[in-house]
């Protein structure tokens, strides 16, 4: 492969794609690969619409830059449903309808997904402080607050069975 | 938003005034400079590429220079009109004085800025327009000193 | 290892009793899942991209356009400006005939010589890649005169105010009154009259969404498809017909999933009216995404005003006048098609709304500003004449002596027993239910005892607050409003139901949903119609070639007005069920029901399933006894034609605590009791109220458009124009009265903006609650910490 091409693990699979230097990896998921779950919200690292998860950390993929994914693993929204820890955050938000328009909600399972992966019995305070980076224009957020102790504690009684 | 400041420069006040009107100066001290052209007499124009926060902006820039009193002190007027990204004008109002160590340069700026780079907020603009200023003018001085910035 | 399904409401569970149940949104499981389909998730081929240069002044004149060095970019296809564009694509007239007085300047897609705002559009660049585009747009040369501009209501107003738009020589847009001409004589014999003065700040809705459009004009079958993110389909087809010169019937809209509308999304925009001309233009699909910059400088803005209101009371405390003043600040161009002048009608009207006020007058300006053309924003007014009246009962009961709530509770109107009426102010009011609401209230919040907390932290030198806001609402708004305005905008909803083959139904609706659950909600009440589980419902929206016409989301309309229509359409769907069943079953149609989507007699179940009665309708009519096929396919639409539109009401409270020193205000608890009658499903119900009140919340403490003096949007980001995040935010205890509206036979009425109508109302009251002991007021939204700590001190210096 030449120097001018990305390569990364998407989802699992390994990708290339030419480099280029302009583009964030937002723009590269949604637009080179199809994966339309991640959302541009604000362009700017405040709303968290467009968090990714990059060697196992959330990113803003507005504020990443396309070539420093090479060689990085990226899990996106759409293939992270056979995950226990997300099918149990998608579950709890629709059983608690904490979304409505669902352009924040990918992000925010992110993020709630990485805190359950630090924190599996999180208090109310501990949630809002835990998304207070993530935008949600439509609920008043409590819902999501509420769904997101609902997976930890469905998560929980996964790992006492 | 205004700001002043100074600088102290090792060279003579006189030759320090002559050189801060030749356009090889303005093109060496103004940052993102493509090209300037012109005289004191009929004003600058110039092209100005520079980056603010996530914009990016060229400037076409006109500058006139008023209330010359010769080798004391002048006034720049300068209006950049930036296509896209918006306009950006200002006045710069500079005074030299004998100084032991050569001469002292008081400048004070005031600037406004427009269109979409006006958007992101004095947060990111005053740190700009305050960079660009103090660049000018740091340059500025070692073009006299005949020091190489970095 | 499984995972238990989403338990609280399988989708399998039949639903016997649909209205009430907090279902939970299945169908909009693929939101979570990230399989959403938004505008900017379609591509077509062959797609182009616009980036446009817009205006760097609020006011100034194109001298010239060069678009010589853009065009030789890479990628480039075109570069056009107002005057070409102008060739195809007629500019928004937005003057009401109805409205007399109303004056607003021709608005072009793309500016031609004359550009009134900051952010308006004056160059659409067409690439093969919006980063070509932009990178084109840069070298887009415009050279400007910049002319004198009006920016804040004060100075539009002055005599001295340069002229927004050439075409005026001053900038009064509108000015009306409403009530009485002369209040005098209330003010005259009252016990105590107050006074105060009001700001609110321009905001905007902020969608996460950002707007977008793709437009497709295909020259060969001369038909316009348009995918755009919205709330109003069949508006925007009528808009695009008519800017464009075309037939309505040759042209289709299509809103797909939208990621947040809030009224926002109603209008129609001079950038996405270039993209649908340019496509015209250049006969291929154009994409345009607006981008966060553009979003906050042309998206509409909303809520700016300035007030002054009286309010005359007994010595017992009931009110016997108001006078007020608004003035709106409309921005450059009345927002097409609807107008600017709802936000200042409604902010003046609606003074006063829950109560009952004596004497009445209001009279409202509008002003053109050379700022954001100002639109419709979730509540229209309404907010701002909460937040007003809330205040203004405050200052009185300070006045008077007597508790808050308790001035409240003697004022309501109660036209519960005394029926439909109008008001002084012209409003028609149904039934309402305050005093049932605040009672519900004071007891969900414990008043005593939070009044008694915050006496005894007082001493220590802690300022907590308490605030009421009572309101009325229109919703599910008929065609009284826009009808007689002359404005060609469908006030109804349409159902039209489709029994398949298979037993399963197919629910065409106008009404649109922006994440509000509407969709799930109607198909939830379709379902119990029938005794069968949700997802035998399949619901269609959001898409002029595929729904009846009809209004689609505006004025919390969805449930009050779709819902009743869907309901009409599932009884007459029944009865024609019924008819055949009855000759099948030999007996009365009267004697028939359904029960988990089977036709019961009089001998119990009788095999006439759903699907045994669609291959029976569809495949065998000839073994229909009467002989008589049903219609397979009906259609209803229902819209309020005795009532210009539903009243619903409720009351918030709120109870904060202000750092006087720090001038921050933290949220201690909120709680709301609304009546929007008839609750379908409570889970969409209660996260509409919390989504409206944050953004109420919003209002109060955080949100403004800051302009500079000359005019310059100067918080354009998100970064800089802070809106409510989760940590920030309070626990919200919402309860409900219920007060079926006699409009429908469903009885639901709207809910999507009482949270925001409320909220702003009660934490003005709150903070004012709070700094009382200090003898400080906060009268400018939103009350930041730098207002509060200013009000603080200025009370300090007067002592």
């Amino acid at each position: 492969m030449s120097e001018d091409t990305i390569r990364f693990t998407l989802n699992g699979r390994d990708v290339s794609v030419p480099a280029t230097t302009r583009g964030h990896l937002g723009d590269l998921l949604r637009h080179e690969f199809g994966e339309t779950g991640t959302h541009i919200g604000c362009e700017h690292g405040v709303c968290g619409a467009c968090n990714v998860v990059m060697d196992g950390v959330v990113v803003r993929s507005c504020l990443t830059l396309a070539v420093q994914v090479d060689g990085a693993e990226i899990e996106t929204i759409e293939h992270l449903g056979s995950d226990h820890d997300v099918a149990a955050l998608q579950n709890a938000f629709v059983a608690r309808n904490a979304f409505q328009c669902g352009y924040c909600t990918p992000g925010m399972i992110m993020t709630a997904r990485e805190l359950l992966a630090g924190n599996t019995a999180p208090r109310r305070e501990e949630i809002r402080d835990a998304i207070s980076g993530n935008l949600c224009r439509c609920t008043g957020y409590q819902a999501i607050v509420e769904a997101i102790s609902d997976a930890a504690e469905t998560l929980r009684e996964m790992a006492d069975e | 938003m205004e700001m002043q400041d100074s600088q102290i420069i090792a060279a003579p006040r006189d030759a320090v005034f002559e050189a801060i009107l030749t356009p090889e100066m303005l093109k060496a001290c103004i940052s993102g400079a493509q090209d300037v052209t012109g005289s004191p007499d009929e004003g600058f124009e110039a092209v100005v590429v520079q980056k603010v926060g996530p914009v990016k902006a060229k400037f076409r820039g006109a500058v006139t220079v008023v209330d010359v009193v010769p080798g004391r002190s002048l006034r720049l007027i300068g209006e950049g009109k930036g296509g896209a990204a918006g306009f950006a004008k200002g006045t710069a109002t500079i005074t030299l004085a004998d100084h032991p160590d050569g001469c002292e340069l008081v400048y004070v700026v005031e600037a406004k800025i427009g269109g979409k780079i006006a958007q992101l907020g004095s947060r990111i603009i005053d740190g700009f327009a305050k960079k660009m200023a103090n660049q000018f003018f740091e340059s500025f001085k070692g073009e006299m000193e005949g020091v190489e910035l970095s | 290892m499984l995972l238990k399904p989403c338990a609280r409401w399988p989708m399998n569970k039949l639903v016997s009793k649909a209205v009430g149940a907090p279902m939970p949104r299945e169908s909009a499981r693929l939101l979570v899942e990230g399989r959403g389909s938004y505008v900017d998730d379609i591509a077509l081929p062959g797609m182009l991209h616009i980036a446009f240069v817009r205006a760097p002044f609020a006011h100034g004149r194109i001298l010239c356009i060069e678009t010589a060095d853009a065009l030789q970019m890479p990628g480039v296809v075109a570069a056009i400006d107002g005057k070409e564009l102008a060739e195809i694509c007629a500019p928004f007239d937005t003057n009401p005939p109805g409205v007399p007085g109303h004056a607003s300047a021709p608005q072009p897609p793309l500016a031609i010589e004359e550009s009134c705002f900051q952010g308006e559009t004056v160059v659409a660049v067409v690439a093969e890649s919006r980063a070509a585009a932009e990178d084109a747009a840069e070298l887009v040369f415009v050279d400007w005169e910049e002319l004198p501009a009006a920016c804040s209501i004060a100075e539009a107003q002055s005599d001295s105010a340069a002229a927004v738009h050439s075409s005026f020589d001053n900038n009064l847009s509108l000015h009306h009154r409403f009530g009485a001409e002369d209040v005098s004589d209330a003010f005259e014999n009252a016990a105590h009259v107050v006074e105060e003065s009001f700001a609110f700040g321009r905001q905007t809705g902020v969608t996460l969404e950002p707007r977008g459009i793709i437009a497709h004009w295909d020259p060969r079958a001369e038909e316009l498809e348009v995918w755009q993110s919205h709330q109003v389909p069949w508006q925007m087809r009528e808009v695009y017909a008519a800017q464009l010169g075309l037939s309505p019937q040759s042209i289709r809209v299509v809103a797909p999933d939208v990621g947040g509308a809030f009224g926002l999304k109603l209008h129609a925009y001079a950038d996405e009216l270039a993209a649908v001309a340019v496509s015209k233009r250049l006969g291929r699909p154009i994409k345009y995404i607006v981008d966060r910059l553009e979003s906050f400088t042309s998206d509409a803005h909303a809520r700016e005003a300035k007030a002054t209101c009286r309010m005359a009371v007994d010595s017992e405390g009931h009110i016997l006048g108001i006078d007020a003043v608004v003035d709106s600040g409309f921005g450059a161009y009345a927002m097409h098609p609807r107008g600017s002048f709802g936000e200042a009608m409604q902010a003046a009207q609606m003074i006063g709304a829950p109560y009952k006020v004596g004497a009445f007058r209001a009279e409202v300006r509008g002003w053109r500003q050379n700022k954001a053309p100002s639109g419709a924003y979730r509540g229209v007014g309404q907010p701002i004449a909460c937040a007003i009246t809330e205040d203004m009962i405050d200052l009185a009961a300070r006045a008077v002596g007597i508790d808050p709530a308790e001035m409240r509770r003697i004022n309501y109107r109660s036209t519960l027993d005394e029926g439909t009426r109008a008001t002084q102010s012209g409003l028609v009011i149904e039934e309402l239910s305050l005093d049932a609401c605040l009672a519900k209230l004071m007891e969900a919040m414990d008043y005593k005892t939070l009044r008694a907390g915050q006496a005894a932290l007082r001493e220590n030198g802690i300022y907590r607050g308490i605030g009421f806001a009572s309101f009325v609402e229109l919703t599910g708004v008929g065609a009284g409003l826009y009808g007689p305005l002359g404005l060609p905008l469908a006030a109804n909803e349409s159902c039209r139901l489709t029994l398949q083959p298979d037993g399963s139904l197919t629910c065409a609706t106008s009404v649109t949903d922006q994440g509000q659950g509407t969709l799930s909600a109607l198909g939830q009440l379709i379902a119990g119609e029938f005794d069968i589980a949700p997802n035998m419902v399949r619901m269609i929206s959001g898409d002029t070639g595929r729904t009846p016409y009809g209004g689609g989301a505006w004025a919390s309309r969805g449930m009050a007005l779709g819902g009743e229509a869907a309901r009409r359409a599932c009884v007459r769907m029944r009865d024609g069920l019924f008819e055949v069943a009855a000759g099948v079953l030999q007996c009365e149609p009267s004697a028939l029901a359904f029960d988990n989507g089977e036709i019961i007699g009089l001998k119990g179940p009788s095999g006439l399933t759903l699907a045994e009665m669609g291959a029976l309708c569809h495949y065998r009519p000839y073994d229909i006894p009467t002989g008589q096929v049903p219609p397979m396919t009906i259609e209803e639409s229902f819209l309020p034609l005795n009532l210009p539109y539903i009243t619903s009401n409720g009351v918030h409270a709120v109870h904060l605590e202000v750092d006087s020193e720090l001038g921050t205000v933290e949220l201690l608890d909120y709680w709301v009791v609304d009546d929007c009658g008839t609750v379908v499903n409570p889970l969409l119900v209660d996260e509409q109220l919390r989504g409206g009140i944050v953004q109420g919340i919003g209002a109060a403490l955080y949100e403004e458009c800051v302009y500079s003096e000359d005019g310059q949007f100067t918080n354009g980001t998100l970064a800089d124009y802070v809106v409510p995040m989760a940590g920030e935010m309070p626990a919200i205890h919402v309860d409900h009265i219920t007060t079926p509206t006699r409009a429908s036979g469903l009885g639901a009425k709207g809910v999507g903006e009482a949270g925001t109508v409320g909220a702003p109302g009660a934490v003005r009251t709150a903070i004012n609650d709070a700094l009382s002991p200090l003898a400080a007021r906060v009268a400018k939204q939103p009350f930041t910490t730098r207002r509060i700590l200013e009000a603080v001190m200025a009370a300090e210096n007067l002592e």
